[in-house]
């Protein structure tokens, strides 16, 4: 076992190199494909981020009578935390809300004319984000049933729009992955056949001579291996390069970092070599696999 | 039936397998008691498509002949050849080598078969990247053979084919002759019991086809069983073997030492 995977593998490396005009366009393709793959990847998960920002900026808002109880405001605020649906929720005293009023209109450089009312007409306030901004009807119904609240802010509309546009625009992100992923496949495949179709002789010879198939079969799927494993490991140096301006560029782009940036760049090291790889290892079992059913 | 023991002559199965039986009897009858080594019963092959290449082919080749297998292009000289390398399978009939049946061979047990035959193409099939020894060497690597035994079996069989100065030069840099000797080297190093050779001097000239040939001779003394395929008229009159015409995929002459062409 170990001497026919040494076999193998010794096999493969010669392989490679004395094919090097092949393995190297092999490769080179690979790391365009993965290249492609990932830059999509990125935007992608990018236009996520930037979505499920915007989405969670929906936000059920509820006003309280001017004679709600602070136990009452409890209640109501226990009431929405314990629903799964929602992220967070807080109150907004009438200080609190003329405060930021205030600060609205120095942001807009608007005169501040509220100090010449004699008290503060800004009604106190419960904000609640949700985890999902289409399921704010049952969070609204929770709080117009709460005894101290006096109205809650009509929002469907808002919700529905920002619901069907962040809708349209993730499924044609995904639906253009899809594709990419599909062309990053049959290419890499197909640039690999075209290396394996190359050396059909050696096949040929190979199984002439008694080799079994799975003498034939192994130097080949290493050497698949081969070339997705550098083609990999090269996209994920160009990938390093490019890290800083890139994330620059998609912070002005979507106004928002994918939220775990960590995550991101494990998930697209995994996409990359995964991919790689995965395909290098597929393309050249399925290329070899045609020269050996007879 | 035993083999003819007042035939003149030297020793060796070569000489008595070689000449044409003096009371005109069949092949069989002159060595029935030598195992035979390849056997066609009623073997049938049509291609997909529905190309007949073979029909009603009947032949039983013993251990240590020496067969040349006749006829014009495309008369199902190379099908035959390639049935017993079980690169095809017969549609119909038995192809038995050695006595294993062919097609009923399964998959993994096909490269055990071709280990014990040697194959000889027109066209070398070498690996232009690899030199000589490494050429001959892939040949039993590829077996999954230890180390140890490679080496020398690879210098035994190029010091037989007369090529140990070439061992480290590539295919590029040999003769076509001598490219033909390494294709003979590669198929002998793993002692095969029967050589194909599918028109081995078709792209030789003259004088390099009569020392490949020679060379043939010698491994089939050394008891080795030989059957090639071969346009060369001359070489086939000149060496009077057991010749085996085809046309449109029938046998159509079966004769010990016979000429390339019908005699009678």
């Amino acid at each position: 076992m170990i001497p026919f995977v040494a076999f193998s593998l010794k096999r493969a490396w010669q392989g490679f190199w004395r094919n090097s005009l092949m393995s190297l366009a092999a490769t080179a393709t690979m790391i365009f494909m993965l290249l492609l793959l990932s830059g999509f990847w990125i935007v992608q998960s990018g236009l996520t981020a930037g979505l499920q920002y915007v989405e969670q900026k929906v936000q059920v808002v509820a006003y309280m009578q001017e004679t709600a109880t602070q136990p009452q405001v409890d209640a109501a605020l226990a009431q929405v935390n314990a629903m799964p649906d929602v992220k967070s929720a807080e109150y907004v005293s009438k200080d609190e809300a003329l405060v930021r009023f205030r600060e609205s209109l120095a942001a807009r450089n608007q005169p501040d004319l509220t100090g010449s009312l004699d008290s503060n007409p800004l009604p106190a306030s419960i904000e609640v984000y949700l985890v999902n901004p289409s399921q704010f009807a049952s969070v609204v119904a929770v709080l117009q049933a709460a005894p101290g609240v006096d109205r809650v802010e009509n929002i469907q509309q808002l919700v529905e729009r920002v619901t069907t546009v962040t809708t349209v625009i993730r499924t044609a992100g995904i639906v253009i992955l899809i594709l990419v992923g599909f062309t990053v496949f049959f290419i890499i495949v197909n640039t690999i056949r075209l290396a394996v179709t190359s050396r059909a002789e050696e096949i040929e010879i190979m199984r002439l001579v008694g080799a079994s198939d799975a003498f034939i079969r192994w130097p080949f799927i290493f050497e698949g291996a081969l070339v997705g494993l550098l083609g990999a490991i090269v996209t994920l140096g160009i990938l390093a390069l490019i890290a800083a301006p890139l994330s620059s560029l998609m912070m002005g782009f979507f106004s928002v970092l994918p939220l775990e940036f960590g995550s991101l760049v494990r998930d697209v090291a995994v996409l990359v070599l995964g991919t790689g790889l995965g395909l290098g290892v597929v393309g050249s079992y399925v290329s070899v696999r045609s020269y050996l059913i007879r | 039936m035993t083999l003819a023991p007042d035939r003149p002559g030297r020793f060796g199965l070569r000489d008595r397998l070689g000449r044409r039986s003096a009371d005109g009897s069949t092949p069989a009858a002159v060595y029935g008691a030598v195992r035979p080594v390849i056997v066609f019963r009623d073997v049938e092959m049509t291609y997909p498509g529905g190309k007949v290449a073979l029909r009603d082919v009947d032949l039983t080749i013993r251990e240590g002949e020496f067969v040349f297998l006749v006829g014009p292009s495309g008369a199902g000289k190379s099908t035959l050849l390639r049935l017993l390398i079980r690169d095809e399978v017969a549609t119909n009939g038995q192809v038995l080598v050695d006595g294993v049946d062919l097609a009923r061979l399964r998959r993994r047990e096909v490269p055990r078969v071709r280990r014990r035959i040697g194959t000889i193409f027109q066209d070398f099939k070498l690996l232009p990247s690899r030199p000589v020894w490494d050429n001959v060497a892939f040949a039993l690597e590829v077996t999954g053979a230890p180390r140890k035994t490679i080496a020398p079996a690879v210098d035994r069989v190029l010091a037989l084919v007369g090529l140990t100065a070439q061992a480290r030069q590539q295919p590029a840099q040999l003769s076509g002759g001598e490219q033909q000797r390494t294709a003979i080297a590669r198929a002998l190093v793993h002692d095969p019991r029967l050589i194909i050779a599918d028109e081995p001097t078709g792209n030789l000239d003259p004088l390099i086809s009569w020392e490949i040939i020679q060379l043939l001779l010698r491994i089939n003394e050394l008891g080795v069983t030989v059957i090639m395929a071969t346009h060369d008229a001359e070489v086939v009159t000149a060496l009077r073997r057991r010749v085996v015409a085809l046309e449109d995929g029938r046998v159509v002459r079966d004769e010990l030492g016979a000429a390339y062409h019908r005699e009678d």
